[in-house]
């Protein structure tokens, strides 16, 4: 397992990053040393700035051994994010991608409204009856975004304006 | 007697609960950390003293005793960040208004994520005009970690992901089949006008118009249709290779990388909207134009989407009107030409030297002749060839 290479090597040879940022001895059960390895200094450098080296061990402790790595994964995501827009974070690329969706899910009605005309149309020229108007098709693909990053759907208005 | 003693017992008992209900009212308000144990061991009772977990100064069970009440009797409500660290809120602390009072669960959340220090210290990191949006966006941050411990706003990103990959394969098969839609419509337009010219020629050599459309409409829609294609360029259709790059990353999801491609391009097609203050932020974001390749990619995107979005109206645009346009010149024309042979007729008939009667009656047959061949316009083939003949 890579990890408890990783471990053993870190016990033997060096202290992982948290313990080598917090300038402390790393001890065998150190909680951090299977997701800091020392080659990544700057990864627990900044979860350690953004959240709190207790705040992540509470996390750590919280969740089941075999989701440990992708919460540590996670929060130097968003630790990161946070380092280079410390405004909005990973946020603002949540509101970016629910204003993607929302474009998207207008131009699809448009598109399958449009669609709908034609297919009105090329069955009245088969029929040979007059032409009827077709309603237009508003929802079926309604992908709903539940994550409004403030809660007030204002994502949810003309695009191109700041929402945030 | 018999009586007597199990009343005194339950007097004896009353009296027990009601000194050791007062003393624990002095030791919560001397000793608050002994309440928890307090309230381990009250919690097996019939009692619930489970709102003993809040600061001193909040005691609902206690008549009369108001929320808006603070250690010195101040008319502001301590905030839920003030609440849970138990101590004095200010009116100059700093997350007050941030987290009010009846949302306790907003701060604990961020409390267990950032921490206060943590949260203080990136509030003031940033500008004051800011500092609503980073602590929203903190708040939501830690809301969305409380509903995803593990994978917190990365599960967030790959969902929205997911609906824009879904969405556009849909508006790609909309796109194809639409376009094959138009293709057909083009083509049995394109056998109507085929049809169209010989009949039209005929009828122009006969000095008579074309048959109105008003008396059929089927003929009059296939006729504006015809006209509108020949003067409208067809849409055109959605370009695969423009597709937004976000949904060409590979989802790896246990990797930084993958989703850190994500957040770039989701900065990118930001920043090429058409921005407002908030966006200007996102346009001078430094990470925002890392990847060249990308904006260009995304430029064409934005580019083409804009495009056919305003080229959709224009495809959506009720085509009777514009055809209705286009088709007067025509009518015109032939009205003039109409009119041309009927002066011209009526001239050469004045300048002829019969009688007057005689012009009178040929003018006046003419006119009846073109009266007819006016009135014949109005009706359809058949009824201008048995006038013809």
């Amino acid at each position: 397992m890579a990890s408890s290479s990783s471990y053993s090597s870190s016990s033997c040879n060096s202290p992982c990053a948290a313990c080598k940022f917090l300038r402390r001895k790393c001890m065998p059960d150190c909680v951090f040393a299977p997701y800091f390895p020392p080659e990544e200094p700057h990864k627990f450098a900044n979860v350690h700035k953004i959240f709190g080296a207790s705040n992540v061990s509470k996390l750590l402790n919280e969740v089941l051994p075999h989701q440990r790595e992708d919460a540590v994964n996670s929060l130097a995501y968003e630790a990161e994010a946070r380092m280079k827009d410390p405004v909005y974070g990973c946020v603002g690329a949540i509101s970016v991608l629910q204003r993607q969706v929302i474009r998207l899910q207008k131009e699809l009605d448009a598109t399958n409204a449009d669609l709908l005309r034609y297919a009105g149309d090329s069955c009245n020229r088969g029929t040979g009856r007059g032409p009827h108007h077709v309603g237009q098709n508003s929802g079926s693909y309604n992908f709903s975004s539940p994550y409004d990053p403030y809660g007030d759907h204002r994502n949810q208005r003309s695009s191109g304006q700041g929402n945030m | 007697m018999l009586l007597l003693i199990p009343t005194f017992l339950i007097f004896t008992f009353t009296v027990f609960l009601t000194s050791f209900f007062f003393l624990l009212l002095l030791l919560h308000h001397y000793r608050p950390h002994c309440i928890h144990l307090s309230n381990s061991f009250l919690s097996l009772q019939w009692l619930d003293l489970s709102h003993w977990v809040e600061p001193p100064r909040r005691r609902p069970h206690l008549a009369g005793y108001s929320d808006n009440m603070t250690l010195k009797g101040a008319a502001s409500q301590a905030c839920a960040a003030c609440k849970y660290q138990r101590r004095k809120c200010t009116p100059e602390c700093p997350l007050a208004p941030f987290f009010p009072p009846d949302q306790p669960k907003m701060f604990q959340n961020a409390h267990k994520l950032f921490g206060v220090c943590n949260i203080l210290k990136i509030v003031n990191s940033v500008d004051p005009c800011l500092k609503f949006e980073t602590m929203k966006s903190i708040i939501y941050q830690a809301n969305i970690r409380d509903k995803f411990p593990v994978y917190g706003c990365w599960e967030v990103i790959w969902q929205l992901q997911y609906q824009i990959m879904v969405a556009e394969q849909e508006l790609q098969n909309v796109h194809k089949q639409l376009a094959l839609y138009r293709q057909q419509h083009y083509h049995h337009q394109q056998q109507q006008i085929s049809a169209m010219p010989d009949y039209v020629t005929s009828q122009l050599e006969l000095g008579m118009a074309p048959p109105n459309n008003n008396n059929n409409n089927n003929n009059n829609n296939n006729n504006n249709n015809t006209i509108s294609l020949l003067n409208h360029s067809t849409p055109q259709p959605y370009n695969d290779n423009n597709a937004i790059p976000v949904t060409q990353q590979q989802q790896q999801p246990y990797s930084n990388r993958s989703v850190d491609d994500a957040y770039t391009c989701a900065y990118d097609i930001e920043s090429k909207e058409n921005i407002t203050a908030a966006n200007a932020l996102w346009a001078q974001n430094p990470f925002a134009n890392n990847n060249s390749s990308i904006n260009d990619n995304n430029n064409n995107a934005e580019t083409v989407q804009s495009e056919l979005g305003v080229s959709q109206p224009l495809a959506i645009e009720p085509e009777d009107v514009q055809d209705y346009d286009e088709l007067h010149p025509f009518f015109d024309t032939i009205d003039d030409r109409q009119s041309y042979i009927d002066s011209k007729e009526a001239y050469d008939s004045s300048s002829s030297d019969e009688s007057f009667k005689d012009t009178t009656k040929s003018s006046m047959d003419h006119a009846a002749e073109n009266a007819l061949k006016s009135a014949a316009a109005c009706f359809s083939l058949t009824g201008v060839k048995l006038s013809v003949s």
